[in-house]
């Protein structure tokens, strides 16, 4: 929403005000008004306002006025506030210094006695997003959160997720989100529990990898009875919160058929409401609530088939389309169903052709024996059409109907009179499906080819058709009486060729042709074989030397090669495989429908983060071991200082404060008594996890690694590793996308070592002795990937990120390293190795 | 995000921003800038749709129509923000102000329908369906409760509702029982297939030959609809191997415009001859005969009718004084009425 932040280059052409004189005059203008209470100041300092914000907009960089703004900030005007809170958003991450400033004045809104000028102080304080200032936030937000004005409480749900967005661990130390949990399940104003729901959403699934707990909460949320208490007052909330829980309810698990019914109920009048995102939503969790039940999926499809389609035919062409795609997917899993609704896929020429090539799918995915010719009949209409694109599509529809259906008298027919329409596109399309019938149905070579042999050559120009033609010529030059004469005549103009595609069919065509009528063709073989031999394609020319070969070895063999009686094609592969099809519909009612494929595949891999690995690896045990440790520990080192005590009770203290704040998060407060209430009842496997890791903190690399004497040791690594380097993953993320891979390499590990790694976690434990942190792994033996970080020694060191695959059954792994300093990426890397290798089978 | 959220979400943004600016283009926004800025900001927030509900937007966000302007100068208050916050999300109806004090007493309901067809050659219908909207324009005082009932609400084939409908004495009697916001809004959609009266038919005919081809359009009513048929229009695309065109008409005006389009604008048929559009394509050098034949696009609007069939029953209207307006408008047009060649 805010203007792009104004970098530009001060412009100076004469159109545009040139901006440095215009802004020096707006400061002193604010100036003046700064203090005036006088009756009218307010409309002459909105006239300014709007002046500066204009300006901002077509990118003027006014961040020089910040100061006056500010001071003519103080004021009852709401509008006026409004500008200069939408100047301070945009300025405050670029200017962080400035934006100090502006806290003063935004904290004192947020005790305003108006309850919108309260929320839109805290909002735009929230959207400063200046790390340092996020201090500021956390009290506002707190009252927030408690106020009396369901406004103010709704913004500050909100303000919760930016502050995670700007500093995670700032928000998860308060205790925000008991807060909004507690909003969520008590607060009497829909649009706070919409609120609250979409920021404890957002923040669990970013956080769920680190924290056990949080993913304990995140399932609590998908428990009966929090999706009920949300489904029952569903009327209250607004359409868009309305999909937010429809999202959620999909993916509730009911426990028996009741319940699935009863949602079902609950739910049916909101596939008739008017926004489509609602009925889609709603369409959603009925496919999928209804999964395992055979038949009530079925009678699902027919019920949502009215809705879909009404969406379909009213609206922009942009949401047809989005429906469509969605309705093609259904339409793809279950053709039957679908198949006497035919005619709501035919295409009406006004529509984008988008729309059109989808219907055209449907169509040819719907034909079956009852309506099959209705929809030829109608898909040879389009063939016609203006839009040659369509035209193609409809040709090659026609062609997999044909190829679907055991009746396709009716169908060559009308292919054949596609030949005679002689239009170049059309003859050539028609070509090439008339090949793959023939492949099929070799039974009806007689009718085709008595047509096809009228075709002129010369009319076919595209690369296809040309070579379907080709095809036929070689392998029906029995019935076609002058075959070999036509391919002369082709093979006279081998030069002109263009495409290595038509000389690979004919020198082939000209080998069939040869065997079946050799003394007509051998002119014609002799002709191409010698052709071939002299064409500067690598491909051509290797075949006609093979051929040339072959035909000296023996011509009996050569006729077996390349003349073999064939069997039918039965089934022509389809280009998408059936678990991509079912992926996407796992994610139904996003946009990998719309692209038709999985999300893993449009996704950057760089954005979906290391913790999306699962994608690819099939299964994926979050970094358990060390991430955990990771971001709370922050928070305790200090506490850790103050108590004194020895490095193991020390480590003892900090697993079990991990432990702790990861299960009191939510609900409790964090404070250090509680911390030792719990040493004494230990209650987790996070201590066992814990403990072994400590000796190898305190000793230092290079003792581990000759106490381990693995067989190879690279001489002692030069670099010193911080051992508590602390990233969080959102960081983490961030700093793989930045930076380039430093160095690549591949080594064998320790075989025993190798073989010990069943789980990933093993790892996890063993690298962190070595001041390696893991933050995500994954995958399943033999084949393991983990993503590793480590900083060198100091407080502002470089970070070291590490992408490692490791092949368990035959010892070997790749590491991939991205380094902050890269000249320091090879010392890292030997002593990455070294520790990799010091990885046995204990 | 569903796909489905954005683009409606879109739609509504838009939507909003012309009942605000009474239009949707560049300048309209440079001038309102401000007003944009409020109104978005009160309709998303970090990327969550919030309320995009016209009347509670315009509760806390006046237009800046001339009413407000002329009020400003008069009572020297500048703002268009209202002070108060609308308590409308905590309301069971949150699309109407609670406390409306209402003027007129008026309420109108229109029946829009749009006619999607698709005729073959010989004048067969391929396929025929209705798209209508119920819209319905409201000015009533207080909380006014409404009840539009159809006589034949069975030819409906699939119904989408404002948020504002209840939804069992749909299912229950097939009436619609409601609150009406402020305004104008659509109150319902529908869907009506298997249609087997259309208003007028269109003939073309097309015989080419050595590099010529004739062309002849006949219209004329089919089905007589017992109201007249207005502004009835034929277009088509000429192919583009065609070079010149040489086509008049003896009734109404005949454009060809720079991209080959053909433009006939019929208005009534009359009441002594059928229109008639003829005239001559000539093809491009070395073609014979024309292989790609144009669709012929019909507009047309029938006021007073609903095509469908689709008949107002009664309104009933229940907390409310008894002098009040009620009016009912019903009103065809073609949607996608296409006749292939």
């Amino acid at each position: 929403m805010a203007p792009p932040v104004p970098n530009l280059p001060k412009t100076s052409s004469p159109s545009q005000p040139s901006g440095k004189s215009e802004v020096a005059d707006l400061k002193l203008q604010l100036r003046q008004l700064a203090g005036s209470i006088a009756p009218g100041s307010d409309d002459s300092r909105r006239e300014i306002f709007k002046k500066v914000i204009s300006f901002m907009t077509v990118g003027i960089d006014v961040s020089a006025a910040f100061s006056e703004m500010v001071m003519c900030s103080a004021t009852s005007d709401v509008v006026l506030k409004k500008m200069c809170y939408l100047y301070v958003c945009n300025y405050a991450r670029s200017n962080p210094d400035l934006a100090l400033l502006t806290i003063n004045f935004l904290q004192k809104d947020c005790r305003d006695d108006d309850p919108m000028i309260r929320g839109l102080a805290l909002r735009s304080l929230c959207s400063l997003r200046v790390a340092n200032l996020v201090e500021y936030l956390v009290s506002p937000l707190t009252t927030g959160l408690k106020d009396s004005s369901p406004y103010v409480r709704m913004v500050a749900a909100i303000g919760v997720l930016k502050l995670y967005h700007i500093s995670p661990s700032t928000c998860l130390d308060s205790d925000f989100l008991a807060m909004l949990k507690a909003l969520m399940l008590n607060d009497p104003d829909a649009q706070v529990v919409a609120n609250c729901l979409s920021s404890l959403q957002e923040i669990w699934s970013l956080e769920a990898g680190n924290l056990e707990a949080v993913s304990r909460e995140r399932e609590a949320l998908l428990s009966k009875q929090v999706v009920y208490y949300l489904l029952n007052r569903i009327k209250e909330f607004n359409e868009w919160a309305q999909c937010l829980i429809l999202e959620l309810a999909s993916k509730y698990i009911p426990s028996d058929s009741n319940e699935i019914f009863d949602i079902m109920n609950l739910l049916e009048d909101r596939l008739q409401h008017a926004n489509s995102a609602v009925v889609l939503a709603t369409i959603k969790v009925f496919l999928y609530l209804t999964m395992s039940m055979t038949d009530v999926h079925q009678q699902v499809y027919e019920r949502i088939k009215a809705p879909l389609l009404t969406l379909v035919s009213s609206g922009s062409p942009e949401q047809s389309y989005a429906v469509l795609s969605h309705l093609h997917l259904l339409v793809m899993r279950a053709p039957i169903l679908f198949s006497s609704d035919y005619k709501h896929f035919y295409c009406q020429y006004s529509e984008p052709v988008y729309v059109q090539k989808l219907k055209l799918e449907m169509l040819t995915a719907i034909a079956n024996e009852s309506n099959t010719y209705e929809i030829v009949t109608e898909l040879c209409e389009y063939v016609a059409n203006v839009d040659i694109s369509i035209s193609r599509e409809s040709i090659r529809a026609v062609g997999k109907i044909a190829l679907q259906q055991y009746d396709v008298n009716a169908i060559v027919d009308r292919l054949l009179q596609f030949l005679e329409m002689e239009k170049d596109y059309v003859t050539a399309e028609t070509l090439v499906l008339v090949k793959d019938l023939l492949r099929k149905y070799p039974q009806w070579s007689h009718d085709c080819i008595a047509v096809v042999g009228n075709i002129s050559s010369k009319n076919v120009q595209e690369p296809k058709g040309k070579a379907a033609l080709i095809w036929m010529l070689g392998e029906y030059s029995n019935d076609m009486l002058d075959a070999p004469y036509i391919l002369e005549s082709l093979l006279e103009n081998w030069n002109e060729e263009q495409a290595p595609e038509v000389r690979l069919h004919l020198l082939t065509a000209a080998m069939k042709c040869f065997f079946k009528r050799p003394p007509e063709a051998q002119k014609a073989l002799g002709v191409a074989l010698a052709a071939g031999l002299a064409d500067s394609h690598q491909d051509v020319h290797d075949r006609a030397l093979f051929y040339y070969r072959l035909l000296q070895h023996d011509v009996s063999v050569a006729e077996r090669v390349v003349n073999p009686p064939k069997q039918a094609v039965s089934v022509f592969t389809d280009a998408q495989s059936s678990e991509i099809k079912d992926h996407v519909f796992d994610e139904f009612n996003t946009l990998s429908v719309l692209y038709q494929k999985p999300a893993y595949m449009f996704t950057d891999k760089e954005h979906r983060g290391p913790f999306e690995l699962a994608e690819e690896l099939g299964s994926l045990s979050l970094g358990t071991g060390s991430v955990e440790h990771v971001i709370p520990a922050q928070s305790y080192e200090a506490s850790d200082n103050d108590l004194l005590l020895g490095t193991s009770e020390k480590e003892e203290s900090r697993g079990l404060g991990n432990n702790d704040s990861a299960y009191s998060a939510p609900g409790y407060d964090t404070s250090l008594i509680s911390l030792e209430d719990k040493q004494v009842q230990p209650e987790s496997n996070f201590l066992s996890l814990a403990v072994p890791t400590m000796p190898s903190h305190t000793s230092s690399v290079l003792d581990d690694l000759l106490g381990l004497g693995t067989p190879i040791i690279p001489p002692p690594p030069t670099l010193k590793l911080n051992p508590k380097a602390v990233l969080d993953p959102s960081n983490f993320q961030r700093k793989w996308g930045q930076l380039t891979t430093s160095l690549t390499e591949e080594f064998s590990i320790n075989p025993q070592g190798a073989v010990a790694l069943k789980v990933p976690q093993a790892l996890h434990r063993h690298m962190q002795g070595h001041s390696i942190q893991c933050i995500a792994s994954g995958g399943q033996p033999p084949s393991l990937k983990f993503f590793f970080f480590a900083q060198k020694e100091g407080e502002t060191s470089p970070f070291f990120l590490v992408e490692c695959l490791i092949n368990t059954s035959s010892a070997k792994a790749q590491i991939n390293i991205k380094a902050e300093d890269p000249t320091l990426s090879e010392p890292f890397s030997t002593l990455f190795r070294s520790a990799l290798l010091a990885l046995s089978p204990s | 995000m569903p796909p489905l959220m954005g683009i409606e979400f879109l739609c509504r943004v838009a939507d909003v921003l012309t009942g605000y600016l009474g239009g949707l283009n560049e300048d309209l926004i440079k001038d309102n800038f401000i007003i944009v800025y409020e109104l978005l900001d009160e309709m998303m927030d970090n990327g969550f749709p919030l309320t995009t509900v016209p009347n509670i937007l315009r509760e806390m966000i006046a237009p800046p129509n001339i009413v407000s302007k002329v009020l400003s100068v008069v009572t020297g208050k500048s703002s268009n923000v209202s002070n108060i916050l609308p308590d409308a999300t905590a309301s069971p109806v949150p699309w109407r102000k609670s406390d409306l004090k209402s003027s007129s007493n008026e309420v109108y309901v229109d029946l829009i329908e749009e006619l999607d067809a698709i005729l073959s050659r010989e004048g067969v219908l391929v396929k025929c369906e209705v798209y209508g909207e119920v819209h319905v324009n409201s000015h009533l005082p207080g909380l006014p409760d409404l009840t539009l009932s159809f006589a034949n609400p069975s030819i409906l084939n699939d119904v989408r509702f404002h948020p504002c409908v209840r939804f069992r004495p749909w299912e229950g009697e097939q009436i619609l029982s409601f609150v009406p916001p402020d305004g104008e809004f659509k109150l319902a959609s529908y869907r009506v297939k298997k249609l087997k009266n259309i208003p007028i038919y269109v003939k073309p005919q097309l015989s080419s030959s050595s590099g010529h081809c004739r062309v002849s359009v006949l219209v004329g009513i089919r089905n007589d609809p017992g109201k007249v048929i207005e502004n009835i229009t034929v277009q088509f695309q000429l192919p583009s191997c065609v070079e010149s065109v040489d086509v008049s008409s003896n009734h109404g005006t005949v454009n060809v415009l720079a991209d080959k389009t053909c433009f006939w604008s019929i208005g009534r048929i009359p009441k002594d001859k059928s229109p008639n559009l003829s005239g001559n394509l000539i093809l491009e050098p070395g073609l014979d005969r024309l292989h790609v034949f144009p669709v012929f696009r019909v507009g047309f609007k029938i006021v007073g009718v609903a095509l469908s069939g689709l008949q107002i029953n009664k309104l009933e209207i229940k907390n409310l004084p008894a002098r009040l307006y009620k009016g009912f408008r019903a009103t065809t047009k073609a949607g996608e009425y296409e006749v292939r060649s």
